[in-house]
């Protein structure tokens, strides 16, 4: 077991080491369905006493995000976030991977002989129960976790170009823009009219008719990626970004100057479809799918490509079939993304993808590792909440977030957790084997 | 180590906490009010001034003891939300405030980027919300629930044409706009229909663009020249209202030059210089020789700030007493915060000759924009911004 390492000398450690070696084996035993348990339970007790907790401890509400903005915004008040968050999430969760643990090993063990999508999909229902739970104390945090599942789906897309395809692609951003436009033209011209004479459908339809929707986003997203691939794909490394750069400012330019769309006004009013399941549903998709791509002999060809094209070449890799689909696949589902975000902030213009948005989107893919589908989750989970965390902090928080990128690149220079396979059947599986569980306070002789 | 540490550890904790906690109780009843300002992004200076307007104004309330309502006084709380000038933070800040922080009307966003989404969240939320200096139609469009503090540019444009024509009597018009910027191109476009109504059709005889960040415009200005405009119309922003100016009189126009209440910032005449002289814009309020309650907003905030406030400053305080009047004539304040907020939108919809300091405003029930004035301001030889005239719809 890896987190053993520390303890392998014979000496005892002392401080704080010895405390963090004990912590990491405790919890070491856990597997994901105990973890999810512990989350499930947390979010449960906090829509029991959240609400009532906060007041007697002299909050006004539960604290959002754990208490951050609160305690950044009201130094005062420290204390009773912290409390909170003690009572509600830390001594629940702990208790529950301390007490259940034989149990959750149990369970997954039984679950991992049941067919793999089975087991994939009782843990998926955990993680959404406990999302439900969460986000139904407060509307902001629902709107913090659909931006957030968004961005997991961005930044998986383009870690697939820049992390398994080692290309440095610029035009995520238009893609996300065709995407979202093209998402919202169907659903605003189908559902809502206003300025478009399309033929209105019933209401009813909507949530069926926005998967085909979203799908056109990133088929249209793809579309554009074409348009890109032809000429740079004959190019490598800087050309490449410096085309892809071109692309994004020429979709920018296209909307701010496509004046039934709103042109730099914006286009607005697209219906509310973007819900939390639904989010939730396409961000499982689009992991599921995108791991799957990776692993396959297309994704084994893309690292060949990344590594020595030339060789790669001369091993009967067809490299410009490969980064072509690859290329294509990733705007894809950047174009889904863009889609799904029109619908959540309900409104779109031109300027949202810009520089900015491009700036972000790599900085996630770079945060959370190249080459990694547990990466760019991390990364994009870590960027969203540390932004929305420290945004009281006005101008800090341009200081501090760069400062972090740089120094996990210092630290890390391929992002947090790069080059790591997403293997499901080891994420799902027990920890230990239900007979040698319990071995309290006695170091592991590795 | 043992089981008894962690407990004692855990246990120490819960009581230092508790202890600490129990200081910041037993809170009064007050009122919260919610900014939502780009304090970092694209418009720092915007946000800045609307920050400074807020306090300056939530000083002045509470100083007096609190806001009275019904005869009895509240204290005021604001809660300001960096929105970073970015769309989807506008949204997410407006979403905090109405559902964690509980406010009773929120303030903001100023550009109709973010106040377009932001709108639709505080709308749906059923949340009092004005916005300061969003223009867009959008931004209240078939939302009850969303006013604005300032004049539309269907209003502003045609308030243009109609004071060159009676000013000056000129017939023939040049236009100089971004186009990827929405409001001088909304404006740019109101502005022309407004001059070919009073004109007749070809009147605007160079209608030329520019995008964002560009810094030379001599092919447009040259073009200008050449067509014989007798005045140029240039709804920009200040940085590059200062380089068109230069850059025309380089190139040897020398005829007016109007502007719009973009210009109305205090950098435009550092940068500008003598170009800029002698030129007209309209906006919401003119700083130099302004009387009154104006006055009295201007000098203070210079005092506290060291410049003299913008039209964002002055619209944002506009935006808080309006908010002020609503609650006043709301009557009472129950607690009960959906019912607030329905009485306080009731009331600001009902607002009738409000004497702010950019003007005075008249709302109608089922819009959220204000029938107001605008004011037509010459920069003087001094570069002070001074009142000309007023333009009433």
């Amino acid at each position: 077991m890896k987190s053993t390492i520390d303890n392998s000398s014979p000496t005892p450690r002392k401080g704080i080491r010895r405390y963090w070696s004990s912590f990491r084996q405790f919890f070491a035993q856990t597997p994901l369905l105990g973890w999810l348990f512990g989350l499930l339970l947390a979010s449960i007790l906090e829509n029991l006493i959240g609400y009532s907790l906060a007041r007697t401890i002299g909050l006004s509400k539960p604290p959002v995000l754990f208490g951050v903005d609160i305690a950044l915004k009201t130094p005062h008040l420290l204390p009773s976030s912290l409390l909170y968050d003690l009572v509600i999430y830390i001594i629940p969760i702990v208790l529950v991977v301390r007490f259940l643990t034989p149990l959750a090993n149990r369970l997954a063990a039984g679950l991992l002989r049941s067919p793999m999508w089975l087991s994939a999909l009782v843990h998926m229902a955990l993680l959404y129960a406990t999302l439900y739970l969460w986000t139904n104390v407060n509307d902001y945090r629902a709107l913090v976790s659909k931006l957030m599942m968004v961005s997991i789906i961005i930044t998986l897309s383009l870690n697939v170009v820049n992390g398994y395809m080692g290309e440095f692609s610029c035009s995520h951003p238009g893609f996300i823009a065709l995407g979202a436009y093209i998402a919202s033209l169907v659903t605003v011209g189908l559902f809502v009219g206003g300025d478009f004479g399309f033929i209105l459908l019933p209401k009813f339809l909507a949530p069926f008719v926005f998967p085909v929707a979203l799908i056109l986003g990133g088929a249209v997203a793809a579309l554009g990626a074409l348009l890109v691939a032809f000429p740079s794909f004959r190019t490598r490394g800087d050309y490449l970004a410096i085309i892809s750069l071109a692309f994004m400012f020429i979709v920018k330019s296209l909307f701010e100057n496509l004046e039934p769309l709103g042109g730099a006004r914006g286009f607005g009013n697209q219906p509310n479809l973007a819900t939390l399941p639904v989010v939730f549903i396409w961000t499982m998709l689009s992991i599921w799918i995108i791991n799957n791509f990776v692993q396959s002999t297309m994704g084994k060809a893309l690292n060949a490509v990344r590594d020595n094209e030339l060789a790669a070449d001369a091993m009967t890799v067809d490299t410009r079939k490969t980064k072509m689909v690859t290329f294509l696949f990733a705007a894809f589902w950047a174009g889904v993304a863009g889609g799904l975000f029109a619908h959540v902030i309900r409104y779109v213009n031109p300027g949202t993808f810009g520089l900015q948005k491009l700036a972000e989107v790599l900085a996630m893919v770079y945060f959370g590792g190249l080459n990694s589908v547990i990466g760019s989750i991390v990364g994009a989970v870590g960027y969203n909440l540390l932004s929305e965390m420290l945004r009281p902090l006005e101008l800090l928080k341009w200081i501090i977030i760069p400062l972090l990128l740089i120094l996990v690149m210092i630290f890390r220079p391929t992002g947090l957790i790069a080059f790591r396979e997403f293997d499901l059947r080891k994420i799902l599986q027990p920890k230990v084997s239900p007979k040698i569980e319990e071995v309290e306070n006695v170091p592991p002789a590795s | 180590m043992g089981k008894t540490f962690k407990f004692t550890l855990i246990s120490l904790i819960i009581i230092i906490a508790f202890l600490m906690s129990s200081c910041g109780q037993a809170t009064p009843q007050t009122i919260k009010i919610g900014v939502n300002a780009p304090l970092t992004g694209d418009i720092p200076k915007v946000g800045e001034g609307s920050k400074y307007a807020a306090e300056m104004w939530l000083e002045e309330v509470n100083g007096a003891g609190g806001l009275e309502i019904g005869g009895k006084k509240y204290q005021v709380e604001l809660v300001i939300e960096d929105n970073e000038s970015k769309a989807e933070s506008a949204v997410a800040a407006n979403t905090k405030m109405i559902t964690q922080d509980e406010v009773l009307i929120i303030i903001g966003p100023q550009a109709s980027k973010q106040a377009v989404p932001a709108g639709q969240v505080a709308n749906d939320n059923s949340t009092p919300m004005i916005s300061p200096w969003s223009t867009n139609p959008n931004t209240t469009l078939d939302r009850p629930w969303v006013f604005r503090a300032c004049f539309l540019d269907d209003f502003q444009g045609p308030a243009v044409a109609n004071f060159v024509t009676d000013e000056f009597g000129f017939t023939k018009a040049a236009v100089l706009y971004d186009i990827a910027s929405d409001y001088p191109k909304g404006l740019a476009e109101f502005f022309k229909s407004a001059w070919e109504g009073l004109h007749g059709a070809g009147s605007v005889v160079a209608y030329e663009s520019f995008t964002t960040k560009d810094t030379d415009f001599s092919a447009q200005l040259t073009k200008i020249r050449e067509s014989g405009a007798e005045f140029l119309f240039t709804p920009q922003y200040y940085n590059e209202v200062a380089l068109i100016a230069q850059q025309a009189h380089q190139l040897g126009f020398d005829s007016p030059i109007m502007g719009s209440d973009s210009w109305g910032s205090a950098e435009l005449v550092p940068l500008c210089g003598e170009d800029c002289y002698g030129q007209f814009f309209t906006t919401h309020y003119a700083a130099a020789g302004a009387t009154g309650a104006t006055k009295a907003f201007i000098d203070a905030y210079t005092e506290k700030h060291g410049y003299v406030p913008d039209d964002v400053a002055a619209l944002t305080w506009d935006a808080f007493n309006l908010a002020k009047q609503a609650m006043q004539d709301c009557g009472t304040i129950t607690g009960d915060i959906a019912a607030d907020r329905t009485c306080v939108k009731d009331a600001l919809s009902k607002v009738t000759g409000f004497e702010g300091i950019t003007g005075t405003m008249t709302f109608t029930p089922g819009s959220g924009d204000p029938s107001k004035c605008a004011v037509i301001v010459k920069i003087n030889d001094k570069g002070e911004f001074t009142f000309y005239k007023q333009s009433c719809p």
